[in-house]
């Protein structure tokens, strides 16, 4: 049987990414993708943005969104697909994770006028301010942006990193899996190997982290990843096989932002879809735009 | 192809990965056709980041490769599969054996102690990372198939050459207790051929090591142009009825490679493990026993550190042990088997070092090559079984035939009545065979002893290549006729029938094969 190309993980101008929602329509068609779920960081404005942009012949949209999570174990990226965006749980979630978004940055600011003396203009405030989804990249372009540091890179390691944030500062994961289950969503883990993306988790300690998440009602997997080799998403579906979890795939596609390709997820060289994959996009049919 | 090193250094990480990654290509932007190399040696740190650049790396440059990789960075390689998508290549501690104590020495290394815990082994082949893997993995195989071994833990560069690094704790080798407690020697033995009957037993699953059998013949098609060309036809003749077997051999066991480590024994240097025939692994420890010290008796000093008469009186012993007997024509059998199968090596070995071009190399070889041409003539073949005996067919062998024959019949408590019986049978039989089989010329008889259950019986069975011949054939005598009448012979024959409790006669394959069986 054949299917579409896929890519389940891509990040627009909602959150981090570089596209605007019909720019990355257009390169979704280009790159030949037939099946697509946009997911920024805490938001899910592009579940609604994207339909009504979608004409008959295109690719078919999944809603989704990517919550980052952290508690006492770790931190964690936990996709949501196939939500209803009406739902009040995700909404609540979405407006939380803001929240708590928006806390980190004006104490980030803070820290950079009180230690550093580092200030920026009004305008640039409420420009990053006003944004979906502000993080250290953004405070960091800022800073080049006004000259307080050589590049994006410098700034979060020299200065950003430095703030410590106190209360709570992230999502935990069981509350981002609640409100994805609540919404009718299916809660799923990003790149598991790779935490919140810059750690490496293998072996008991990614056993005992599926685990957990399996406890608070985590469904899937990305077992598919532009980031991973082979052998990783070998040992991902053996996971999910054993755990009785869905399998998706999805590049992490940023724009400019990153250099990934969209559609790159490992997929194309897999001769048959995994049974955790067949089941997941026969369970997300009815959600998709 | 054109190569580009790049260097990285430090931490590659969420921060500063995608710079690294900007730089990487930036230096590689001018070059189209390139193979590229990284060159990890100053690198600590790598987090999912980097190795998503590593990636990426990789499919804009598919012949990427990663050398000087320290442990650490190496384990991440090797958990996330990179080092199956790519080489990557290990930096290797630098090891000095200037002043240690040689323990060891192979065919392909030599092995040194560097400290109270650890022996290194130095290959001898500057480009040995190839033979560090095979040994590694070999060995693991020996160690899952319950042979006790070492398994190297570490590659190192000792010098220009690579070695492989061993816990080997308090370990002292059976050579250096056989030179420093000569009155340990039967202990020794005892451990020594246990361990080579455990080796011996092994099956190893199919293609996982290779066929001694394939090593022999290309060594034996070597010496066809130094041997008389019937003899060298006789020998590749010998080796290709060698059956197949899967069992395992070390290749190279003599009592250098041999450990008492605490109490355990343990077998090292095992990048000779092979399958094939027992007679293989008995033809190289003929050689280091012996055939390396048979032109010169001082040789093995130098290998083993004991001397001449200690290592033939190990040989004997092991050999005898080995065998399950105290049988002398037994033992001599089996050793000129083996001695066949260990002159072929040592005489291609010498002339691939340039043996011929001194005067002793060529007395040596002399030596070895006369040996080896008398052992041909009189060999039928190179197989042997504890309960079988080749043996020249001629009555001044007749004694040593029964001796065989009674020592195998009393390992099975064999009452002295049927002994006698069979006794008397056997001798008709084999002087039969000595008198007419060969005649005028001279040839070899086989003797095979078997025990069978149920009923319990004895068979003994007699092989000779001679002119086909049935004796059941001829009429039994009529022994009521008065003595002047009787024909002269033929009675032996009846004898014997008269005595065992089945005669039988079978030509096959160009043999003549008579069966004796007698129920106990």
């Amino acid at each position: 049987m054949s299917y579409p190309k896929i890519d389940l993980h891509i990040h627009t101008v909602v959150s981090d990414g570089t596209d605007a929602p019909q720019e990355l329509l257009g390169k979704i068609k280009e790159a030949g993708i037939g099946f697509f779920s946009v997911t920024d960081h805490d938001a899910i404005k592009c579940s609604a943005l994207i339909p009504p942009l979608l004409e008959a012949g295109d690719p078919a949209f999944l809603p989704g969104v990517e919550f980052s999570c952290k508690d006492g174990e770790g931190k964690y990226h936990i996709l949501g697909y196939g939500y209803d965006p009406a739902a009040q749980s995700i909404r609540d979630a979405v407006d939380y994770g803001h929240a708590l978004r928006m806390k980190k940055v004006k104490k980030r600011l803070e820290f950079l006028k009180t230690q550093y003396g580092f200030e920026f203009p009004k305008e640039a405030l409420e420009r990053l301010l006003s944004l979906d989804n502000p993080g250290k990249p953004h405070i960091a372009n800022l800073m080049v942006e006004y000259g307080y540091c050589e590049n994006k890179e410098q700034g979060i390691s020299e200065y950003l990193n430095k703030v410590r944030i106190t209360g709570p500062s992230y999502l935990r994961p069981e509350e981002a899996i609640r409100a994805i289950l609540g919404a009718g969503g299916i809660p799923v883990l990003a790149h598991p190997f790779y935490g919140d993306g810059d750690q490496l988790i293998l072996g008991d300690e990614m056993e005992k982290r599926l685990q957990r998440l399996s406890e608070f009602g985590l469904r899937g997997v990305e077992a598919f990843y532009s980031g991973f080799t082979v052998r990783l998403i070998r040992q991902m579906l053996a996971f999910a096989e054993r755990f009785g979890f869905y399998v998706t795939a999805g590049s992490d596609y940023h724009g400019k932002n990153k250099m990934i390709q969209l559609g790159d997820t490992g997929l194309e060289e897999e001769p048959e879809l995994p049974d955790g994959l067949k089941h997941f996009l026969e369970d997300v049919k009815d959600c998709t735009r | 192809m054109e190569q580009t090193t790049i260097f990285l250094r430090g931490r590659i990480d969420s921060n500063n990965a995608a710079s690294v990654e900007r730089d990487v290509f930036d230096q590689l932007a001018s070059k189209e056709n390139t193979a590229v190399i990284l060159d990890m040696k100053d690198l600590e740190y790598i987090s999912s980041a980097g190795l998503r650049t590593i990636l990426r790396l990789k499919k804009s440059y598919p012949d990427l490769r990663i050398t000087n990789v320290g442990t650490e960075i190496y384990d991440i390689l090797d958990m996330t599969g990179f080092t199956e998508m790519m080489p990557v290549e290990k930096a290797y501690r630098v090891v000095s054996v200037e002043g240690c104590e040689e323990i060891g020495r192979g065919a392909n290394g030599t092995i040194y102690r560097i400290d109270q815990d650890n022996v290194v082994k130095v290959y001898n082949n500057a480009d040995a990372l190839a033979d560090i893997q095979h040994e590694r993995e070999v060995a693991k195989l020996a160690l899952i198939l319950g042979i006790p071994t070492a398994i190297s833990y570490d590659v190192v560069k000792v010098g220009e050459s690579y070695g492989s690094v061993f816990e080997l704790l308090n370990a002292r080798t059976f050579s250096t207790i056989l030179a420093t407690e000569p009155e340990r020697i039967d202990w020794c033995v005892k451990e020594y051929v246990e361990l080579l009957k455990k080796i011996h037993s092994t099956l190893v699953p199919t293609g996982k090591l290779p066929d001694m059998k394939e090593t022999v013949l290309s060594w034996a098609r070597f010496m066809q142009d130094y041997l008389p060309k019937e003899a060298g036809e006789k020998l590749l003749a010998l080796l290709e009825a060698v059956p197949h077997d899967d069992h395992m051999i070390h290749g190279d066991y003599h009592t250098k490679n041999v450990e008492l480590q605490n109490d355990e024994v343990l077998l090292i240097d095992m990048d000779t493990l092979a399958i094939g025939n027992p007679i293989f692994e008995l033809a190289s420890m003929y050689n280091s026993f012996q055939g390396y010290s048979e032109f010169n008796h001082e040789t093995i000093k130098q290998f083993q550190g004991f001397d001449y008469e200690t290592g033939t009186a190990f040989w004997k012993k092991s050999l005898a042990a080995y065998l399950e007997t105290n049988c002398e024509t037994k033992i001599r059998e089996v050793e000129d088997k083996a001695r066949i199968i260990g002159y072929t090596r040592m005489i291609r070995r010498s002339i691939r070092r340039h043996g011929l071009e001194t005067p002793d190399g060529r007395a040596e070889i002399e030596l070895w090559k006369e040996r080896l041409l008398g052992l041909l003539e009189k060999t039928e073949t190179l197989v042997f079984s504890k309960n079988e005996l080749e043996i020249e067919a001629s009555t001044d062998r007749l004694a040593e035939v029964q001796a065989f024959i009674e020592e195998r019949l009393e390992a099975v408590d064999c009452p002295p009545k049927a002994q006698m019986q069979i006794g008397v049978a056997a001798e008709e039989i084999f002087v039969n065979i000595a008198h007419y089989a060969y005649a005028p010329q001279k040839g070899c008889a086989t003797v095979r002893v078997e025990v069978l259950e149920d009923p319990v019986s004895v068979v003994i069975t007699f092989i000779d290549h001679g002119i086909p011949y049935d004796p059941l054939e001829k009429e039994d005598p009529d022994i009521n006729l008065p003595a002047q009448q009787r024909q002269i012979g033929g009675l032996g024959i009846f004898m014997t029938k008269q005595l065992m409790d089945d005669v039988a006669y079978e030509y096959k394959d160009g043999q003549n094969i008579l069966t004796l069986k007698k129920n106990l």
